[in-house]
Formats: structure tokens, C-alpha cells, sequence
């Protein structure tokens, strides 16, 4: 072997080792967050929170050309468990029948409220309250995308709390209180975010399903290894800057403060955070960004391999804006810049090339003679171990918390995905992953 | 294949990296197989000792109940705890005590007190929150010194239980650390002082309120509506004329229910702090009459939203203004947010 070759194929053993070591090691460090949680299960061992002290919560939701699922969406708002909470629906200049909808399901009147626009956006045309749920107020304004509805949806919140309910997943009932915890245990929370399970249906009165299809199961574990189990152990760094795609609640005015979400990204939600983590603060005033690990939040999993593509795509690009935005401050501020943001960076946002780069150039020199049988086999060995690993530690961090599938049939077919989707399904969101971040540097 | 020892260093390196590495995962996959066993089993197992202990402590927080409990082994004692603990958690009056006297007398308060040196927090808290129950004056030590540990959890739980087990004497113990542990959630701190009743939690405010500790005296004025109103609102108020603390002053301006006093809320209503005015504006709505029209107008213009809300509501719950008077303020008021806000606040009045 070549010195070149050899030289590459250390650079390329060296990254799968040290990725996956370092996806191992935030499953390590989620562990202890995790039983801490468990240990506080049971009610007694801590009073509940007085209902008088419990901070009320705004519910922002951004209706578009939704005229066929809106109703249903602003109903399973108004019957989530919580002391208090308002539901301010935008209506982001839909141009179907999206308003009617909710003016006759919900006997909306138009009201003299005055509005308050702390964060610039698009003008108000009319606010409406329900007379029929005194906690149910929906805004009228000019088409401006999701970020400019939720800006004017914090500008018309009451409350010092907010969430941005998504229609992509379903929020448990009791979900608000937990997700309000946080705020309450420690004042310097700013944002508590959870995460989300795949299950086919989103009914939290069911006990959750296992998709029957091997893509599908092949999600939930990327799910639980990434998103979950990682975005525990970042928190704990109090690092965690990829909190998306899931229920966030946000203190107002740490959000007002920072100008609200931008419209010229695509995850307004993950860069916020980004942001939230990068603001200034007087006096270097501490925060602290939580991750819950209860399953509250749950989404179904993508029908085909083409929304998929998307999903993952959607995802990349996400991460490189949120991190391109905000790289002035890398490094200034705490954990989140001098390491979140180096790791994102090598391992998430330019990952997926170094990966693909690996698994072709390995291959052309392989075909081309330049590289023994055994070193590509012992390549090919390596990214496949690595992942099985990772994918395990995941799958036993599952069994030993919150145990969603809880029968040996479940946790069989689990354990089966997790050995597969090394076999092909991890290469190929890589690929996806790459096209996009091309993409994007090509679009920029 | 060439056998390992003759590979190059980087495919010796890639081979037993992934051989590790695969083992590792092997193993973690067994230790899967393994504790989901032994979980599933724990759980069935789990739920029929729970089954049986709760059909049992429900027996004997009943009238007649044998009190005589069967040997509890040592691994069931935390799971028996919990029970316990939920039970006693919705039981009152004589069941609550038959509950109780069942523990002491099958000696259980002493297992719960061995349990406290536990390493495992569920165990640890299930044993205060008993001995929290039980009263037991022999743990006090014991649990004032837990109550100290830097862990927010389980300083704050044995908190609770040094409040069960004799309030007024760990109010004293406590005023310390009340107001300068931000750790202990103050929205659960003011659950216990809920329970605790006025009568009893008064005191021991009254004292945090004239130490005006600083960190902490904001939680203190918060917890403060838990006491009787006519102690502490004396004190509360007396700050109006001595402190420039925004949140002394907020707290001091929510107490104003004498009309003698809002002098001092006109004067915090030029407040530079927002929050400040905003608290001006109710008081002087709640309590004012027709002199504080003039003022209550100048803060229906103020730049922030949250005033010109709470100014507008003064008006409205003003004594002495007729609805048709406010009609002809918003009509006559030359600044439109004034007049906007105005026409809100009456908008709400008319919808409710």
C-alpha cells in the first residue's frame, strides 16, 4: 500500500472512530440525566407546583391554506392539561377558506385589541376572539411565511411563556407540564425543548405502535441514537443547539430579545436556539437550555423513501444556516461555542462528505488495485461495527428508561433495524445529507 | 486472506477496532436481551408485591386492619415505601394515622432511617418523604443535615419532611435557606407553605420580611401571600418610603389597600422601570378614586404596552367614573394609543 492510501486510510479510520466515539459518549453522558429523571417519577417525593406560581403559557399556532385540518389542530390545543394557557392562532394570509373555518367552528369576533409589535413583522389586518373559548384568540395577517406568523404570534402572547405548536407531530396531553418543569426548577431556563418518537399514528391514548415496515423501524432507531440520547447529552453541556423538529417552550422575552425567529432560514426553531445560546447577556447573566427526555412529542414516520430524502435534506440545510448565521460568536461563549460548535461542524455538517468521500474513494481504490482486499474489507468492517455499537447503546439507554416497546417481538425487530440500517440506510441519508449541503453551498 | 499479523498497521488498527467495537455491540445487544428479561420479569413481579402491599395498607388504613405486617425483605422495602407513601399521600384523618402507627409498630421508621444513606436517590427520597409523614423526631438530624447538601432534590425533600415532621421549628431552621436557595423551586416551596396554613407559616415570614435578605427577598415577598395579609402587608408597605428596589417596590405596591397610601403610588408611577409603573397603574385603579384620574391618564401613554393595559384597567375599576364618563375620555384622548388601549380595556368590560 501506498503511502497516499495508507495516509487516507488512517484519515478515514480516524473520523469513523472518533464520531462514533463521540456519539457513544453522549449516550454515556445522557445516562445519568436520565435515571436522575426516573428517580423523580414518583409524585410524592416532590410537592407539585402551585397552580398560582405556575407560569401561564401562550400557544402559537401558524395557520396557512390549512383550511381542511385547522379546526382539529386548534381543538387539540385547547384540550392539552394545563392550569392556564391561551391559544393565539396566526392566520398568515391563507388564500383558502381558512379563516371562515375558524370563525364558524369557534364564533370568532373581531376585537379593539390593541397590538403590541415588539418584533417587526408583517402588518395585522384583524385580531378575533372566541366567544365560545374565552382562552382563544386568532390573529389576521398579511402573508409573510411561518417565521413572521410566529413573530406576530409572540407580539400578540400574553403570557411569559410560548410554544409553537408544529402540525408535523402531536404534543401528550399532559405534555405542557412537563415541558414547563424546567422553568420552574431553575430560573435561568430560557428554552426547554424534548424530542420526538416515531409511531405510526400520533394517539397518545394508545400505547405507541412499532411501524411495521423495516424504513420505518429503521427511523425510529435513528431517533432514538440521534436526536434523543444526543440532544440529553448536550444538554448536560448545557450545548444543545440542534433542539428541532420537536416541542420547544420558550421564555418570551429571551426570545424578544433576540429579535424573534428569522424568516431567511428554514429551522427558524433550531436557529433560535442557536442564538438564545449566543446572546449577549448583561452582567454575563447565566441560562440554561433543557432537553427533556419523556416521549410527549411523537410524529409518524415518513411515508416513503421520498419524504424521507426531504426530511433528512431539510435537516442538513437546517444545521448549516443555523451555524453559518451565528459563527461570528463561535468560540466566545461557553461549551456551545468551543465544542457543540466544533463537533456540529466536523462530525454534522460536513460529516456526510467525509463519510461519503470514504465509502467511494475506499471503493475506486479498491477496483483500481491500489488497496488490499483485506484493508477494504477491514474498512468496511470498522463503519459497520462503529454503527452497530452506537446503534445499541441507544437501543439499551431505550430498554433501560422509558421502555416504549416493552415486548420481546418489539424489542427483537428493534434490534434487527439497528443491525440493518448500517447495511445501506445510514449511506444513503449520508448521501442525501451531502446532496444537500451541496446544494446549499451552491445556492449560497 | 493474509492472517492479521502480517496486515499493515492502519488494517491491523481497522480489524480489531471493529472487532471491539462489534463485541462491544454484541454485548450491549445481550445486555439488552438481558435486562429487558430481568426488567419484564421485575416489572410482573414488581406489580403483584405492589398489588399485594397496597391491598394490604389499604386493609389496615381501614377500620379493624390487622396490624401486623408480613416480613418485608430488604429489596421490597423501596417499592413498599412508594406505596406507602402514595397511599399516605391521599389518606387523612384516622386512616392517615392507622397508616402511620402501622410502620412504627412493624418497625419500618427504622429501615427508612438506615434507607437514608442509600446511594440511590429513589430510595433516598422514598425514605424521607415516609419519615417526612411519620413525624419521626429521631431523623431530624439526620434529615437537617440532608436538607444542607448542595443536591437540590434531596436538600429540598428533606425540607419538606423537617416541615412535616415540626414546622415551626424548621421554619426557624430554614429561614436561611429559603430565600437564598434558588434551587428549591419557589412554585413548589409555596405548595408546602400552602399546606402549611397562614397561621403557621406568618411568623417565620414576618422574620424573612425584616431581614430583607438580599439575594432572596423577591422569593420571600412572593411567598408572602401565603401569610395573613394583616402582618404582613405593615411591613410590606413600610418599604414604599424606605427602599428604590424595583421588585421591593412592585411587591410593596401590590399590598396598598388604604387609600392613605397612594401617594406612594403616584410617586413610583414615574418609575424608570416599567415594571414598576405597571404595578403603580393597579394600585392605583384598585384603591384610588377620581384624584387619580390624572395620573392613571398620563399612564394610559405610556411606551409600554403592559402600562397602558393595567392604566386602562385602573380606569375602568376606578371608584366614582360612570361607563359613559370613559366613553368621552377615549373620544376626547389625543394620543391614539391612549385612546386605542381605552377602547380595548371597554371592549373586554362589554365581552365578559
Amino acid at each position: 500500500m501506498s503511502l497516499p492510501v495508507a495516509a487516507l486510510m488512517w484519515l478515514f479510520i480516524t473520523y469513523f472512530v472518533v464520531i462514533n466515539g463521540a456519539c457513544l459518549a453522549l449516550n454515556l453522558l445522557a445516562w445519568p440525566a436520565l435515571r436522575r429523571r426516573l428517580s423523580l417519577l414518583p409524585l410524592e417525593n416532590l410537592p407539585p407546583v402551585h397552580p398560582d406560581l405556575a407560569p401561564p403559557i401562550s400557544l402559537l399556532i401558524c395557520a396557512r391554506d390549512c383550511e381542511a385540518t385547522i379546526v382539529e389542530r386548534v381543538r387539540a390545543a385547547l384540550r392539552l392539561y394545563y392550569n392556564e394557557f391561551e391559544v393565539v392562532v396566526v392566520n398568515d394570509g391563507s388564500r383558502d377558506a381558512t379563516l371562515e373555518v375558524l370563525r364558524d367552528a369557534f364564533g370568532l369576533e373581531s376585537f379593539p385589541e390593541v397590538y403590541w409589535r415588539r418584533i417587526p413583522a408583517r402588518p395585522v389586518r384583524t385580531i378575533y376572539h372566541s366567544r365560545v373559548h374565552p382562552n382563544l384568540r386568532v390573529v389576521d395577517k398579511e402573508r409573510g411565511g411561518t417565521a413572521d406568523a410566529l413573530n406576530v404570534g409572540i407580539n400578540a402572547s400574553r403570557y411569559p411563556l410560548f410554544l409553537a405548536l408544529d402540525a408535523r407531530w402531536s404534543l401528550r396531553r399532559d405534555g405542557l407540564r412537563l415541558l414547563v418543569e424546567p422553568f420552574v426548577d431553575d430560573p435561568k431556563t430560557v428554552a426547554t425543548g424534548c424530542t420526538t418518537r416515531i409511531s405510526e399514528g400520533g394517539d397518545f391514548e394508545a400505547a405507541p405502535a412499532l411501524p411495521e415496515r423495516l424504513l420505518d423501524r429503521m427511523q425510529v432507531v435513528e431517533h432514538l441514537r440521534e436526536p434523543l440520547f444526543g440532544r440529553l447529552g448536550w444538554a448536560r453541556l448545557n450545548a444543545s443547539l440542534t433542539v428541532s423538529g420537536a416541542a420547544i417552550l420558550f421564555r418570551k422575552d429571551a426570545v424578544v430579545d433576540t429579535a424573534g425567529y428569522r424568516s431567511d432560514v428554514i429551522a427558524e426553531e433550531m436557529e433560535l436556539v442557536t442564538r438564545l445560546h449566543l446572546a449577549p447577556r448583561p452582567g454575563g447573566e447565566r441560562y440554561r437550555i433543557h432537553v427533556i427526555p419523556e416521549p410527549i412529542c411523537r410524529q409518524s414516520p415518513a411515508a416513503n423513501l421520498g419524504a424521507l430524502r426531504q426530511a433528512r435534506m431539510r435537516w442538513q440545510v437546517s444545521l448549516a444556516q443555523s451555524l453559518a448565521r451565528n459563527r461570528g460568536h463561535a468560540g466566545k461563549r461557553n461549551a456551545t461555542g468551543r465544542f457543540a460548535r466544533v463537533f456540529l461542524l466536523c462530525f454534522e455538517v460536513y460529516g456526510p462528505a467525509v463519510e461519503i468521500a470514504a465509502y467511494v474513494m475506499m471503493t475506486a481504490m479498491f477496483l483500481l488495485g491500489l488497496l488490499p482486499g483485506l484493508a477494504y474489507v477491514s474498512f468496511l468492517a470498522l463503519a459497520f461495527s462503529l454503527g452497530f455499537m452506537v446503534s445499541m447503546s441507544a437501543l439499551l439507554l431505550e430498554e433501560m428508561s422509558f421502555r416504549l416497546y416493552p415486548r420481546w417481538g418489539q424489542a427483537a425487530r428493534l434490534a434487527i433495524a439497528a443491525i440493518a440500517e448500517n447495511l445501506g440506510y445510514r449511506q444513503l441519508v449520508a448521501f442525501w445529507r451531502l446532496d444537500a449541503l451541496l446544494r446549499w453551498w451552491q445556492a449560497r | 486472506m493474509r492472517p492479521l499479523l502480517f496486515a499493515d498497521p492502519q488494517t491491523a488498527f481497522a480489524l480489531t477496532a471493529s472487532a471491539v467495537a462489534f463485541a462491544l455491540g454484541c454485548a450491549l445487544l445481550l445486555a439488552i436481551a438481558v435486562l429487558g428479561a430481568l426488567r419484564r420479569w421485575r416489572a410482573q413481579r414488581g406489580a403483584a408485591i405492589e398489588r399485594h402491599w397496597r391491598m394490604a395498607l389499604q386493609a389496615a388504613a381501614g377500620e379493624g386492619a390487622a396490624i401486623k405486617l408480613p416480613a418485608i425483605g430488604t429489596r421490597q422495602l423501596p417499592l413498599f415505601l412508594e406505596v406507602w407513601n402514595h397511599l399516605r399521600e391521599s389518606a387523612d384523618g384516622p386512616a392517615a394515622a392507622r397508616l402511620e402507627g402501622l410502620l412504627t409498630r412493624n418497625g419500618i421508621d427504622r429501615r427508612a432511617r438506615a434507607m437514608l444513606r442509600s446511594t440511590f436517590l429513589r430510595q433516598r427520597l422514598a425514605a424521607i418523604t415516609a419519615l417526612g409523614y411519620l413525624r419521626e423526631r429521631g431523623s431530624w438530624e439526620r434529615l437537617e443535615a440532608l436538607s444542607r447538601l448542595a443536591d437540590p432534590v434531596v436538600s429540598f425533600a428533606a425540607a419538606r419532611a423537617l416541615l412535616r415532621i415540626d414546622a415551626g421549628h424548621a421554619l426557624e431552621v430554614l429561614l436561611g435557606a429559603i430565600p437564598a436557595r434558588s434551587d428549591w423551586p419557589l412554585a413548589r416551596l409555596a405548595t408546602i407553605f400552602h399546606e402549611l396554613g397562614p397561621g403557621t407559616v406568618t411568623s417565620a415570614l414576618v422574620t424573612m420580611l425584616l431581614r430583607r435578605p438580599r439575594p432572596g427577598l423577591e422569593r420571600v415577598i412572593k411567598l408572602s401571600r401565603f401569610g395573613q395579609p394583616e402582618k404582613i402587608s405593615g411591613i410590606v408597605r413600610g418599604w414604599l418610603g424606605s427602599s428604590t428596589d424595583p421588585d421591593v417596590l412592585m411587591a410593596a405596591l401590590a399590598y396598598i389597600e388604604d387609600p392613605r397610601d397612594l401617594p406612594w403610588a403616584h410617586g413610583a408611577a414615574t418609575h424608570a422601570q416599567w415594571r414598576v409603573r405597571m404595578a403603580a397603574a393597579r394600585a392605583l385603579g384598585r384603591v384610588g378614586g377620581r384624584d387619580e384620574l390624572p395620573a392613571l391618564l398620563e399612564l394610559l401613554r405610556d411606551s409600554i404596552w403592559w402600562v397602558r393595559y393595567h392604566a386602562a384597567q385602573g380606569l375602568i375599576r376606578l371608584k366614582g367614573l360612570e361607563p359613559f364618563e370613559l366613553e368621552t375620555l377615549r373620544e376626547n384622548a389625543r394620543d391614539a394609543f391612549a385612546a386605542d388601549m381605552l377602547g380595548q380595556a371597554l371592549a373586554e368590560r362589554r365581552w365578559s
